[in-house]
Order: C-alpha cells, then structure tokens, then sequence
C-alpha cells in the first residue's frame, strides 16, 4: 500500500518515480530538466507572509509547490518520451493530457501529459512548450488511445495542432466557432448563429 | 450476392430470381434527446441490418465553460460550480476540489472535518450508484428499479438537506475544512438510513440483477478487455469491472481512507464474460455495500473537535505552483489540475472527468453488436453529460 | 380547435365550453423527457414516488415531442444545443407550452457572464410560459411552476374570440400596448 503523506494523496512516491523516470529519459538521449518543488508538503506557520516577503525581492528565486515534472526541452521528442515511459518504464495509462496558457503576454503555452503506473502505483507529469503563433506538436494517440478525445479538446480550446491525429475534429465547440476560447486573451463572441450574446 | 444476408434463403421456392439487391449502411442519430442517453450527447449509429457497424459519438451539447469560469472567478466562488459539472455526485467534486486546492495552499484539515467529508462523499457515492442502477433498469426498460431507486435515494437527500440545506448542489466540503459541523442526531439518523439501506439492497439485487431478462441483456455484451481500458484511460467502475485492481481510495490514499477497512470490488465474469455490461452493474452495485462498509467505521470512529484550518478564510492565495489532486468518484478518477501564480484567481483549473475518458470508448464497444444493445452500451458507462462536457 | 378557434362571443354557453376544453387541457399535459442538466434530475426525481407529479396530471412523461404538449427546459443551454430545442419546439403539436425550469434555462445562470458558450435564456429562441426560479429548483418549486401553469391554460380563449383591442380618443391617457 502507498504511504498517505499528506491529506490529499502521496507525495513521496510520485518524486521519487520523476527523478527515476528522468534518470531513464536522459539516457535514451531525451533532453529534458526535473523540476522539483521547493515549498514544503504542508505549510509551515507564517508561510503567507514569508512568500509576500520572498515575491518582493528584486531577482527572487521561484518558490513553488505541488508535483514535480519533467519539462522537455523539445516537444518533438514527446512521442519517443511516452513511447519509452509506456513500454519499459511501465506507465500503462495516460490519465490526463492537457495545456495551459500561463499569461496572455506569454508567447508559449505548457502542454501536460499525466501518465500513471498500476503497479509502482506512481504518477508522472510531462510538460513541454510551444509556441502560440505556431503550436503544433505531434499526436500521442497512437500510442495512449486516451490521448485521441483529451487531444481533440486541447486543440480547440488552445489552437494546438497535434500532427498525425486521426480525427482532429472540434469535440465540445461546434463545427463553425471562432477563436481559441481557453487562450487568455481569448475575446467573448458578440452573436452565434443570429442568437445575441449580449446581456 | 453470396455475401447477401438473405443468401441462405435462396434455395426456398419463389427466390430463383437472382437476387440482386445492394445493401446500404444505415445512419441512426441517438440523441442529443433520447432517454437512454442520460442527457444530452449524440451518438450516430450505423447500421447494417440489425447489426452495427461502427458508431460515433458527439459531445458538447453541454459544454458550459467550467473551465474558463474557473480562470476568472476566485478560487472560493468556483466551488458553486464543481457542484455542477457530476450534478448527481456533488459532495465528491467539492471534496476533489477541495484537496487540489488545499494542496497548494498547504493546509491539511482538521480530523473531523476528514471525518466528516468522508462520510458525505460515500453517502453521495451510494446516491448516486443507486441512481446509476436504477437508470440502467430504465435504459433496459424496466421503471420498477428507478423508483425503489429514487426511493432510498431521497433519504441521502433528506440527510445532506439536514446538514448543509441544499438537495443537489452542496458545497459544503469546501477548501480549509466543510461548511458546518453535523447538526445533533445525524450521525445517528445515517446510522439508521445504513440499517435499512442494507435490507433494501438485497431487493435491487434480487429484483434486478438476478433477473434473467437483465442478464440477457447485459452480460457478454459490450466486453472491454483490460488492455482497452487502460489505454482508453478508463477509471472507476468501467476499468474495475474489466477485472482491474485498481482504486485511488486504497491506491493513492487520500484523507483517512489508509485507516479505513474496505475491499476494492472487481468484475469477475459473473454471468458472462470478464469486462461486460453486467460486471460493470456488479461493480456498482457492491460498491454500494463497500460504502456501507466504510461509513459504519466512520460513524465509530468520528471524533470531536474543529471543522475547518483556522487560516484558511474567505479569500485565499494558494502558493505558486502547479497541482495535480484525484480523488475516486463514483464514475472514477476525478482529477483537478490546478495552477496558481500566488494571486486569489487561478491561472487554470482543469478538470480531468471520469466520464469523459469513459465515454470515449464506448463507440468501439459497439461494432458488432445488435442494434439494441446501444443503449445498453451506453447505459453501463454510466455518464453524466455535464461531465463529460463540463 | 379548427374553424371555431377565437370565432365565437362570449356567453354562458361558450365561456363553459372554453373551461372544458382548458380542464382537460391543464390536467393532462405530457411533458417531453428533456433533461439537459442537473435541472433534469430533480425532474426526474419530481416524477419519483415521493413527489409524484401523476397527481396533478403530468406524469407521462414522453420521449418524442410528436406526443408532448409541455416542453419543460431542465438546465443550461448552449448554442449547439439551441439549434436542437428550437427543431423540437417546432415538431411539437400546438397548443404548447414551454417551461424553463431553473436559472440557466431563465438567463443563463450561473454561467451568465463567462459562459461563452452559453445561451443566456432560452427565451431567446421559443417562446416560454413558465418561468421557475432557482439552481435547481427543488421539486416543489416544480410543481408550483406546474400549477402556474395549469392556473395560464384556465384562462386561455379557445372558441371564444380575442377581446377587441381598446383604442381610446386620443389625447386620453396612454394606449395600450398591441
């Protein structure tokens, strides 16, 4: 059974499986950097007022918590990198395969790959960057199934093209909606189809 | 035409004539409005006589922004909104919430607020198992199980109704602890509901599942095999019911469940074949009786004491950072993925639902099957549109 | 109601017809099994034992607007869906009726402002009778919209002619309004 660290799930397991799963990555030639987290599980007192005190310094250094990842360096290799974490590392279910758009004056946004192993019953997060103007990466779902609907979505609300997917057709927008609408600088329609928007 | 369905009555008197007919697939829409399709999502059937031939499904029918909401509303006000998107298992999407939130913010609650979210979402899990159940009665034609259904489950209503005033959408299991402590006697009023709901269960299982014409139409039907699940992402009843060990209660440990006994329930191929319609519906339907289980512990062990972190208040900066939580939903693994950069409204809350992932492999169980077996199909996946759509 | 429709005066005679013919309308209406969203359960659990909309006349509940008289708007609607609500209004028999049940079907709810999807009302595309508040409305407030309901259809005119329009001398008051 997984240890319980903290009250919503294991930690341990998940940062030992990243730095593991890095290890491995790195010596099939995958370019790649492990990001650890550098705030405690579980919030020392006064920490509120020790980050305002840290976002303050000129050239702070990032805190951050939550789980580890590893971030690759070039989102080309991501169909060898899952392809490798599949058949030898173990991780048999892609549970989750998302994006992210950090700011609207960000020119990248993150795409999230969330893989899980049933038996070291360990997670692993992938993230890889690319660009707005032209974000377009090659499709996973040839090697995870899952990756076919998550990618589908992720397309239409981000503008991301995944190469090489079987049936990149829009999933919860319909055929002839405009614009990317989880991008932040995404602007609300006036009208669809004649029906008015506005209040 | 030796390939023609009819071929083999061409020896009959009165078909010398030389058959000369080109069959044409069929396109069925199921849906958007269709009974069996517990809500709004289309699937188009195509049909070769009676036969499918391949099918595909259509979603958005509901897509209601939950994610975009989430990137403008604080992180408290999204709450209301995580009611919304498995409306029949609310008090599990607070608690997945919840625990995404409390991640970053680094707080861990008190233990009778664990006690008392534990208790919550498993009353919510047997809700909503037995509306599960009943619907699937419904799907297959029967109405007599969604009314004993509905029946036991207005007393969970009635019990989360004394407790936080609301019949659907709670929020009550909030970030930093739950809403109010149980109001006097209602630890033992879900004592008394457990008592009578174990003897009620025996009537579902006699009346429904052992029932021979539900099993015709469930079992060796829509069989998904282990290796299917796993790559299609499939979590909860539908990748337990293939026979996998899998549990995030028991797995990934959340709140007090390490100190909790219970047994994770597989499919076994009981009246049919491993990963079937049927075993999907026993999954469910023993969950039920697990959950019974857990909540008899609860209600022994709960103890006195604070119901919410004493630092969490009513607008709250999670640190920086990024934070995958899951938690078990009765439709399987509900995920949060939150990012937060240190300010009171979230750069992005993703929510990973069960059904969704469910739902995508539903149209590749069902080539091959006949075409009343759709609904069955469908029925056992067990979604919730608002889910899967969000 | 064929060629008598809003042909006749009133009288004793025609105002007792025009109530029959409500009567039964309001005591037998058949909703369409329309459930969108979480509205749509405590429809569901509206037509349950416990609150048993049989008793006042609207539990059969149908699967095809081709049977259905009331269409009850359980939930949050959303243009791809709108298309869908707007074709099955149309392929409903009159008379009908349209109840929007809960905050999202009156005005979108809670998804009114970031909803981007969302359509705020489906006022906006059929024409709705009954209005009823709430996110979701408890199964009472149902039955209470079911009962305003059925209180509108009493005092609809079926053979009976419309009243004449009121045009007052100019310069008294105000005109009415259509």
């Amino acid at each position: 059974m997984s240890q319980r660290d903290t009250a919503w799930g294991p930690m341990e397991v998940q940062r030992v499986a990243a730095s593991e799963a890095a290890q491995a990555l790195q010596a099939v030639g995958i370019e790649l950097k492990l990001c650890v987290p550098n705030l405690p599980w579980v919030a020392p007192e006064g920490e509120a007022k020790d980050l305002v005190r840290r976002a303050k310094e000129e050239d702070a250094e990032p805190v951050w918590r939550g789980d580890a990842y590893l971030l690759l360096s070039e989102p080309g290799q991501v169909t060898q990198a899952l392809q490798h974490c599949r058949d030898e590392l173990g991780y048999s279910q892609l549970y989750d395969l998302t994006a992210c758009d950090p700011a609207a004056d960000e020119t990248q946004l993150k795409l999230i790959y969330g893989l899980r192993n049933l038996k070291s019953k360990a997670r692993l997060i992938l993230q890889s960057r690319v660009d707005k103007a032209a974000a377009s990466v090659p499709s996973v779902a040839s090697i995870y199934q899952a990756a076919d609907w998550h990618e589908r979505e992720a397309g239409e609300m981000y503008g991301i093209t995944f190469v090489g997917h079987p049936d990149p057709r829009n999933i919860l927008l319909p055929d002839d909606w405009v614009g990317f609408p989880l991008r932040k600088d995404y602007e609300y329609p006036d009208e669809y189809n004649g029906v008015s928007c506005k209040e | 035409m030796s390939s023609h369905p009819a071929a083999e009555f061409d020896h009959l008197p009165g078909r010398e004539v030389e058959l000369d007919v080109a069959t044409q697939d069929c396109l069925i829409h199921m849906g958007p409005q269709h009974p069996a399709t517990h809500g709004v999502m289309r699937v188009l059937l195509k049909a070769d006589g009676e036969i499918l031939a391949g099918a595909q499904t259509h979603l958005g029918y509901l897509h209601r922004c939950a994610e975009k909401i989430g990137e403008n509303v604080d992180w408290l006000q999204y709450l209301p909104y995580t009611d919304r998107y498995d409306y029949l298992a609310a008090m599990n999407n607070n608690l997945g919430y919840s625990l995404a939130v409390e991640s970053l913010l680094g707080a861990e609650v008190p233990a009778r607020a664990q006690y008392l979210r534990v208790i919550c979402a498993e009353l919510n899990r047997i809700a909503s198992h037995l509306f599960a159940v009943g619907t699937y009665g419904l799907d297959l034609g029967a109405f007599t199980p969604l009314f004993s259904a509905l029946r036991d489950r207005e007393e969970v209503l009635e019990l989360f109704e004394k407790i936080c005033g609301a019949r659907l959408t709670y929020s009550y299991i909030r970030p930093g602890g739950v809403m109010n402590d149980a109001p006097e006697g209602w630890l033992t009023k879900v004592a008394e509901f457990l008592d009578r709901f174990e003897k009620t269960w025996h009537e579902y299982w006699t009346l429904m599942v052992e029932n021979k014409i539900f099993i015709e139409r469930t079992a060796n039907i829509g069989v998904l095999t282990e290796e299917q699940a796993l790559s299609w992402g499939c979590t909860g009843p539908m990748l337990r019911g293939s026979g996998v060990d899998w549990d995030l209660r028991r797995d990934q440990p959340y709140l007090i469940y390490d100190q909790l006994e219970f047994d994770v329930v597989k499919g076994i191929g009981y009246r049919g074949t491993l990963g079937d319609c049927f075993d999907r519906n026993f999954v469910r339907m023993f969950e039920m009786t697990e959950s019974v289980r857990i909540l008899r512990q609860c209600l022994a062990q709960i103890p006195d004491g604070e119901i919410m972190h004493e630092e969490v208040g009513a607008v709250i900066r999670p640190a920086p950072g990024e934070s995958y939580v899951s938690i078990e939903n009765p439709r399987g693994e509900l995920g949060h993925y939150v990012v937060s950069n240190g300010t009171k409204i979230a750069v992005r809350v993703r929510v990973r639902s069960p059904s969704f992932c469910n739902m995508s492999v539903a149209e590749h169980l069902m080539p091959g099957s006949m075409l009343g077996d759709a609904a069955s199909i469908i029925g056992s996946v067990d979604i919730v549109v608002g889910e899967t759509d969000r | 109601m064929g060629i008598l429709e809003n042909s006749l005066p009133d009288s004793i005679l025609t105002t007792r017809v025009d109530w029959m013919i409500n009567w039964s309308r309001a005591s037998s209406l058949w909703p369409m099994t329309f459930g969108l969203a979480c509205c749509a359960i405590e429809m569901i659990a509206v037509g349950g034992p416990r609150f048993d909309v049989d008793r006042f006349g609207a539990g059969a509940f149908r699967a095809t607007p081709r049977q259905a008289d009331l269409m009850v708007v359980a939930g949050t609607v959303n243009f791809k869906m709108g298309e869908r609500v707007k074709r099955l209004y149309d392929q409903m028999p009159g008379p009908k009726y349209v109840m929007a049940l809960g905050a999202c079907a009156t005005g979108g709810g809670p998804y009114h402002k970031f909803g981007y999807t969302v359509m705020k009302g489906v006022d906006r595309i059929v024409p709705v009778d009954v209005y009823v508040a709430g996110c979701p409305p408890r199964p009472e407030a149902f039955l209470d919209g079911l009962m305003l309901l059925q209180k509108k259809i009493m005092r609809q005119r079926v053979i009976r002619a419309e009243p004449k329009k009121v045009v007052l001398p100019a310069g008294i008051g105000a005109q009415p309004a259509t």
